[in-house]
């Protein structure tokens, strides 16, 4: 473009960007401003995979109940977890040696079933599964039935990124779901698992682990817990965030949880970005 | 992890399975049961297997879009006729770059209030627009610009039935895009997409087609004195702190990480000559390498 044309038709960010380089932080400090919430009432619920749905109906049932309880009172985009078929095809994946990004199109294909199981269980309450490609049809559906249900993977399918360490997919269901919140600018971003929150240890292996009701970033990082329980990615994620600054974990096997969770009540554990 | 091993955790799993009150239902598997975040399990998967490469023989090239497309013919031709020469004899997979209008697309939204996934989103129309361009040129070789959709699970098929495709260098990140540390722009670009291609796909090379000889020390377009740096490791590059780099910075967190590509170099396309030689490895510009940490 010329740089006539450029003067002519650019803003003054406009003329940054196209002449300036990406790369350069003083341009892109200029990119920084308010962020526009688009989806400010909807709350992000995620469905543990492993932790919910492999349970089957006794833990099922009555977490569906209590999203159609909630319907009339809020809005909920729910994304789903893979789960042990997941771990299934990632241990025989990683044994053939097959690249990072092939095991995430395998999580992906998981954590699609899964979605389309939530998804029948509340089909009766008109609240549709919803694809990538089906994204700007949420508003609608929002609006009108209160409830989407989409795969938590994020759809990096062959662009997944390889982890630091080992081979398994660094941004998982929780990740997926978490972005979600965050590019909306959600009202909140809960992950409705089977533990009550974040603990010092896995407390199915550790019963001297400790509950952790609310912790910062920092405060996590400082604890090097050899396991926590969201992904990695989501907490390196909240520290750049725009809007979603927080997140909870609740435990979905006890009722009342979620509806706790969703009127903004401290159940389970609040984890922040500062 | 040993065949040992794995015989005895796949056993110890199967026999948990049966005598575990756990109601959780597992598929039996080495990972069953098990926290995917857990650091031990992690390196557990790193495994002695090396990793499969899908297309060894394919070499990945970006070419830019503000860098090269954007100059038009003087620019664009010349490289079509050197490329349309390498695809006699390689397989090229090939990505563009979005150049002015998405920078535009950019301010515009950003004027808006939009945020990073939804800038990304909108910045995958111009690089597929750009490899439209790309392609109409490259018909003659029967090198056309593939839909995103179908792009990388029929990417080893479209090789084998063409000498080498086009398309979108974005990864498919759209509204899934990382917010940067930095103000709102999306950190996987089209270098980062076409680089992700050829780590997950194992290709031979990976090059980075622009408007300058390589990498400089200062941005050479603004300071004539700028020093060439022909080769550089990423921990070295990052000691280095340049004010701007010649290819997204989110390259720098990617290649240390590489288990296939390792390195990638970048080149000046507005001299077509060296187009050829970088795709065989030359060194011809400036070579980015993971180094060894």
């Amino acid at each position: 473009m010329s740089v006539d044309v450029a003067q002519e038709l650019l803003s003054g960010l406009g003329r940054t960007l196209v002449e300036g380089s990406l790369t350069d932080a003083a341009v892109q400090q200029q990119t920084a401003g308010r962020v526009l919430p688009i989806l400010p009432e909807a709350n992000v619920v995620k469905i543990g995979g492993q932790s919910m749905m492999d349970r089957g109906r006794e833990a099922m049932f009555p977490i569906v109940d209590e999203i159609v309880d909630n319907l009339s009172r809020h809005q909920m985009i729910l994304g789903t977890g893979a789960g042990t078929r997941a771990r299934h095809a990632y241990s025989v994946g990683i044994d053939l040696g097959l690249p990072v990004g092939v095991l995430s199109v395998l999580g992906t294909f998981v954590s699609m079933q899964n979605a389309r199981i939530l998804h029948y269980l509340l089909a009766k309450h008109g609240i549709p599964f919803i694809e990538p490609i089906q994204f700007p049809q949420l508003p609608l559906y929002l609006v009108e039935r209160r409830a989407v249900v989409f795969f938590g993977m994020p759809p990096y399918t062959f662009w997944q990124q390889n982890p630091a360490v080992g081979r398994i997919p660094p941004h998982r269901t929780d990740t997926g779901s978490y972005l979600v919140s965050e590019v909306f600018g959600a009202r909140s971003m809960i992950y409705v698992k089977d533990e009550d929150g974040l603990y010092t240890a896995d407390p199915k292996k550790d019963k001297n682990a400790r509950f952790i009701p609310k912790a910062t970033v920092a405060e996590i990082e400082e604890m090097d817990l050899p396991d926590v329980v969201v992904e990695r990615a989501v907490l390196e994620l909240m520290g750049n965030a725009q809007h979603r600054r927080s997140v909870r974990v609740i435990n979905g096997l006890k009722p009342g949880n979620l509806t706790r969770a969703l009127a903004g009540e401290d159940v389970g554990t609040l984890i922040e970005a500062d | 992890m040993s065949e040992q091993d794995r015989t005895d955790k796949a056993d110890k799993a199967d026999e948990a399975d049966k005598t575990d009150p756990d109601a959780r239902h597992h598929v039996t598997s080495l990972l069953m049961r098990e926290s995917l975040i857990d650091r031990e399990l992690q390196r557990t998967t790193g495994g002695d297997t090396p990793t499969f490469r899908m297309l060894p023989e394919a070499r990945v090239v970006k070419v830019g879009g503000g860098s090269i497309l954007d100059r038009g013919r003087s620019a664009v031709l010349p490289l079509v006729d050197e490329i349309g020469k390498a695809l006699d004899s390689r397989t090229l997979i090939i990505g563009t770059g979005g150049g002015a209008r998405t920078r535009h697309v950019f301010s515009i939204g950003m004027d808006l209030g939009l945020p990073t996934g939804v800038l990304a989103q909108l910045a995958i129309a111009d690089a597929l627009g750009n490899a439209h361009i790309l392609g109409t040129l490259l018909a003659p070789h029967g090198v056309v610009a593939i839909p995103p959709e179908i792009f990388g699970h029929l990417l080893p098929f479209f090789v084998r039935a063409a000498p080498g495709v086009i398309f979108n260098g974005d990864p498919p990140y759209s509204i899934w895009e990382h917010p940067p540390p930095i103000g709102r722009i999306p950190p996987h670009r089209t270098d980062a997409g076409s680089y992700l291609t050829a780590e997950c796909f194992g290709c031979k090379t990976f090059t980075l087609v622009k408007d300058v000889d390589g990498l400089y020390d200062k941005d050479p377009k603004k300071h004539p004195d700028a020093e060439f740096i022909p080769e550089i490791s990423v921990a070295e590059l990052r000691e280095r702190k340049l004010e701007t780099l010649p290819f997204d910075e989110i390259l720098l967190d990617l290649v240390p990480r590489a288990r296939l590509v390792d390195r990638f170099q970048i080149i000046n396309g507005l001299k077509p000559e060296l187009l050829i030689p970088a795709l065989d490895g030359e060194h011809v510009g400036t070579m980015v390498y993971a180094g060894d940490d």
